[in-house]
């Protein structure tokens, strides 16, 4: 049932003042209630909404492009001095993640391990700061690749309340030099990668 | 991100981060700080519209998985096109609303191609120009009501979208009948600061 304005409003304001008041009413009444929010949207901007590439000046692609096929060509020998040295992927590596505007207070260091004959590649992950989550919800590591969200690696849940989490999850992917991860919170049932809340230090 | 891998690598060096954004920044400042790839920027600018613009896509699509959908695109065109917008040329609810728009008749246009249902038209029902102009009006009225304080916004939508009466108010909110009425005043006078110009 929509208010009227003269039950909300006393008389002792008048002119110009009431009429300004009144005017809002009108507007609050036209425009409806807002729409509550499905947990999707309630939990905050995707990593998917910031992969787009930004919209770049003409001149300024050819820069960039110029930039590209050095950091490529860079890319390149790192990779072949790594393949001559045997090294590379086999060795264990470890990178550190913090948190983002979603947990502004975790830190987390993802420690991958060699892979086994199979082809897995095991990774212990030790986070702090990450607060417990509501019913239906928990946290998922992402492998990501080219600065896209590559693949699942697990998933796991926090206690909050100042207490670590240690657990062991599996990348069964090939991996390459340049991939990294992220974790994500996600609620039951989401099909995408929901709002970073750890990723790698810069 | 720094990989520890035993192989020598080029290392760019990373820039000092910016300072989060005030909590009170505006929304140029904020799109300013997106086009710099500020994600504490984007996240701010996400929560202050997403029901808006939800509201939006919602009254256009009246589907709520693709009002969702339409409004995840938003916000990446958002971030995609942030370098476009020119503080000096404007507000810029004007210039979000038009990309949200934009992302909607994107939306709408596919589930046409793929569903062949043509919107029906019923007699009565506002013609394009006022369905868009009612569009924005309560496009920008759920924003403004994202800057009221808590305690004013309660007492607005329980009086306007619960059916409350104003003494009803007051016993669900445990406070004086003179209190709601004073937070429901100086509710309506701070919309019709935050709306000054733009809609009336």
């Amino acid at each position: 049932m929509t208010p009227r304005f003269e039950d909300l409003i006393e008389g002792d304001v008048t002119g110009a003042e009431r009429a300004r008041l009144e005017q809002m009413h009108e507007l609050l009444v036209a425009a409806g209630a807002p729409p509550e929010l499905s947990p999707r949207l309630e939990s905050g901007p995707t990593l998917a909404m910031t992969l787009s590439k930004p919209h770049k000046p003409f001149g300024r692609r050819i820069a960039l492009l110029a930039a590209t096929v050095a950091i490529l060509a860079a890319a390149f020998l790192v990779g072949y001095l790594a393949g001559n040295r045997g090294g590379g992927l086999a060795s264990a590596r470890t990178l550190t993640l913090t948190g983002t505007h979603a947990a502004p207070s975790a830190l987390a260091s993802l420690q991958i391990l060699p892979s086994d004959t199979s082809g897995n590649w095991p990774m212990k992950l030790a986070a702090t700061g990450l607060p417990k989550l509501g019913h239906k919800w928990y946290y998922e590591v992402f492998l990501v690749r080219h600065g896209k969200v590559y693949a699942p690696c697990g998933t796991f849940i926090a206690k909050g309340g100042g207490r670590g989490v240690n657990v062991t999850l599996n990348a069964p992917y090939e991996l390459e030099p340049g991939d990294s991860w992220i974790v994500t919170r996600q609620h039951w049932g989401g099909h995408t990668a929901g709002t970073v809340v750890l990723r790698p230090t810069t | 991100m720094e990989l520890a891998l035993e192989t020598p690598h080029l290392r760019a060096v990373p820039a000092e981060p910016a300072p989060p954004p005030a909590v009170d920044a505006s929304d140029s400042d904020l799109l300013v700080r997106v086009a710099d790839r500020d994600r504490d920027a984007f996240e701010l600018l996400y929560q202050r519209y997403v029901r808006s613009m939800f509201g939006l896509a919602l009254r256009r699509l009246r589907d709520r998985q693709r009002a969702e959908d339409a409004v995840q695109e938003t916000f990446a065109a958002v971030w995609r096109s942030a370098a476009s917008y020119r503080p000096e040329r404007g507000p810029a609810a004007p210039w979000l609303y038009a990309i949200a728009r934009n992302a909607i008749v994107d939306r709408f246009r596919t589930q046409m191609d793929t569903t062949g249902e043509v919107p029906e038209i019923v007699a009565g029902d506002p013609g394009p120009a006022d369905a868009a102009e009612s569009s924005f009006v309560a496009w920008r009225v759920h924003r403004a009501l994202e800057e009221l304080p808590q305690r004013e916004r309660e007492v607005v939508e329980l009086a306007y979208w619960s059916g409350f009466s104003q003494s009803e108010v007051a016993e669900y909110l445990h406070i004086p009948l003179g209190t709601v009425k004073t937070r429901t005043r100086s509710a309506l006078a701070r919309l019709a600061d935050l709306l000054e110009g733009e809609l009336t």
